[in-house]
């Protein structure tokens, strides 16, 4: 307990009274990925670094729930969705280019450090610039449907490849803070941070369900949601179920593709440095 | 038919396993329509076929406890390679689909 | 060689006239080619039974297994998958005690050419043992198992 304590204060909690101004290391990052990792290795002993893709199906306490998903992957519902994707990637814009043509970095590198902005490039975000630049409309709904399938089909074509975030300019290190700072402040009527459930309490029941480790998360996605199917939408981004768990915890959700959740993709997608990616997901 | 899709895994015994993934609301006719208030008209898969080489070997029954874009799979023991394994659906209102493949 | 009708007010009369008429004695099952109302709308396991096999009586057996999660991720999607090693399966029917409907759905098979694997996604409206019935060498057989049912839950 007592080593759970200083972890969490060694890693989140003292940076909640820093200003954001407060710069942080790549050295530092790199330290943080080591604990963020070892915890959770240390806390699931038979759980292998690249099983944390699997999210809540890989840890031991969800057993008795298993076989749902081991059922389901017999035959992915996602599946004849994924052919609609291809064919949604391949189709030709107007101008006769297409989504190939898009200049996207390596799915496992997202999301990308932009100096000249001093921004993160998110996939969904170079989609829909790609788009634009090609006299296309961009995608509206940047959290179901097509957006998702896009980036599920662009995605999938890297299946296998570690996670491999670069965080080595100042600006991108500065992102990384803020990314942080969101996953370990509490927020909500619940008052429960990021970190309470899926870190803390990773394995844990609450109420029916068992929660997830945060090593893994979005590494799989976008996930196709049995939850979400039975309402008739069935696909989600990572923006899309951060701004569910949010509502979970009653707090407001914040914009698809805006500042806090691109801060904290990149956050997380650096504490899953090394997972190798499975996309899409099939989960509750 | 677009709409279903078949696979065919090779099994422990040496036969195959079909799954079939039909897509299809499989309402009971006791939802009510949010809006209207109004109950949903049944609509459900009732048989599907299995064929092996044009020959039904086996049929399965569904009904509206069958769940919305249904999973259903069977064996076909004596499918080899070189075989067609095809499928074909009726719902309540008489419409259909099906879905046939190459065994591998 | 026996001529065998195997299921009682599901077989379409017609279908076994047919298949007599011809002189077919094998394969020695005719399917059939209707849907088993009586089965569908029966309100209880026992008259679904009863429709569905001729009889209520079924025996555990080991030979039969159920596949399917302790606890449903959702009950509007429930995965199983019933497998059995028994001999010459006939039939095999999947209830739901608890559900309204009980009968949820069932595999005819022809002699000799499927095999005993019938796997399905059914919907459950609460927590029920799920029971499989395998009809095999003319005898029917089952196993159970409880599937639990929440409703709620966390995950947006």
């Amino acid at each position: 307990m007592k080593k759970l304590v200083s972890l969490a204060v060694g890693m989140g909690m003292a940076v909640l009274t820093a200003s954001t101004a407060q710069a942080i290391s790549e050295a530092e990052i790199n330290n943080d990925i080591a604990e963020f990792q070892g915890f959770f290795l240390k806390r699931f002993p038979g759980v292998a670094l690249e099983d944390y893709v699997d999210g809540v199906n890989a840890l031991p306490q969800y057993a008795h729930r298993r076989a749902n998903w081991e059922l389901m992957m017999d035959f992915p519902p996602y599946e004849p969705e994924m052919e609609k994707a291809e064919e949604e990637w391949s189709k030709a814009f107007a101008n006769g280019k297409g989504f190939d043509d898009c200049n996207l970095a390596p799915a496992n590198t997202y999301p990308v450090y932009d100096e000249a902005s001093d921004d993160l490039r998110t996939l969904v975000a170079d989609l829909n610039a790609c788009l634009k630049a090609n006299g296309e409309k961009p995608i509206k709904n940047v959290q179901r449907g097509k957006m998702a399938r896009l980036i599920a089909h662009y995605k999938s074509q890297f299946n296998d490849e570690p996670m491999a975030v670069d965080f080595s300019a100042a600006g991108a290190q500065a992102w990384y803070e803020k990314g942080r700072q969101f996953y370990w402040a509490k927020r909500g009527q619940l008052n429960f941070s990021c970190a309470n459930c899926h870190v803390q309490n990773a394995g844990n029941s609450i109420r029916g369900d068992v929660l997830s480790a945060g090593l893994g998360h979005g590494v799989g996605f976008p996930v196709y949601r049995t939850k979400w199917a039975v309402a008739g939408k069935p696909w989600g981004t990572m923006h899309r179920r951060y701004g569910g768990c949010n509502k979970q915890v009653r707090a407001s959700p914040f914009k698809a593709q805006g500042t806090e959740y691109k801060a904290l993709e990149y956050y997380e997608a650096i504490m899953n440095t090394g997972v190798p990616l499975k996309v899409p997901s099939q989960r509750q | 038919m677009a709409s279903t899709k078949m696979k065919i895994k090779k099994n422990k015994t040496g036969g195959r396993d079909v799954m079939v993934l039909a897509k299809h609301p499989m309402e009971t006719g006791l939802r009510k329509d949010k809006k209207t208030g109004e109950k949903i008209p049944a609509h459900y898969i009732q048989t599907m076929d299995f064929a092996l080489n044009g020959t039904v070997v086996a049929q399965a029954n569904l009904g509206g406890g069958v769940s919305k874009n249904p999973l259903i799979g069977t064996t076909v023991a004596d499918a080899k390679s070189g075989d067609t394994i095809s499928v074909n659906w009726t719902d309540n209102k008489g419409e259909g689909g099906g879905a046939e493949k190459a065994v591998k | 060689m026996k001529r065998r009708i195997f299921l009682k007010g599901s077989m379409a009369a017609g279908a076994i006239a047919v298949a007599a008429g011809a002189g077919l004695l094998a394969p020695a099952r005719v399917l059939a080619a209707t849907w088993p109302k009586a089965a569908f709308t029966a309100k209880s396991e026992a008259d679904a039974l009863n429709a569905f096999f001729g009889s209520a009586d079924a025996q555990d057996s080991g030979d039969v297994t159920l596949k399917a999660p302790l606890q449903a991720e959702n009950g509007a999607v429930v995965p199983i998958k019933v497998s059995t090693s028994l001999a010459d399966v006939e039939a095999i029917a999947v209830v739901v005690a608890k559900n309204p409907s009980p009968f949820v759905t069932s595999l005819q098979m022809a002699a000799g050419s499927a095999g005993g694997m019938f796997s399905a996604r059914i919907k459950m409206g609460q927590t029920s043992p799920v029971n499989c019935y395998v009809k095999a060498g003319g005898k029917v057989y089952k196993t159970s198992q409880e599937i639990k049912v929440t409703v709620g839950g966390c995950g947006g």
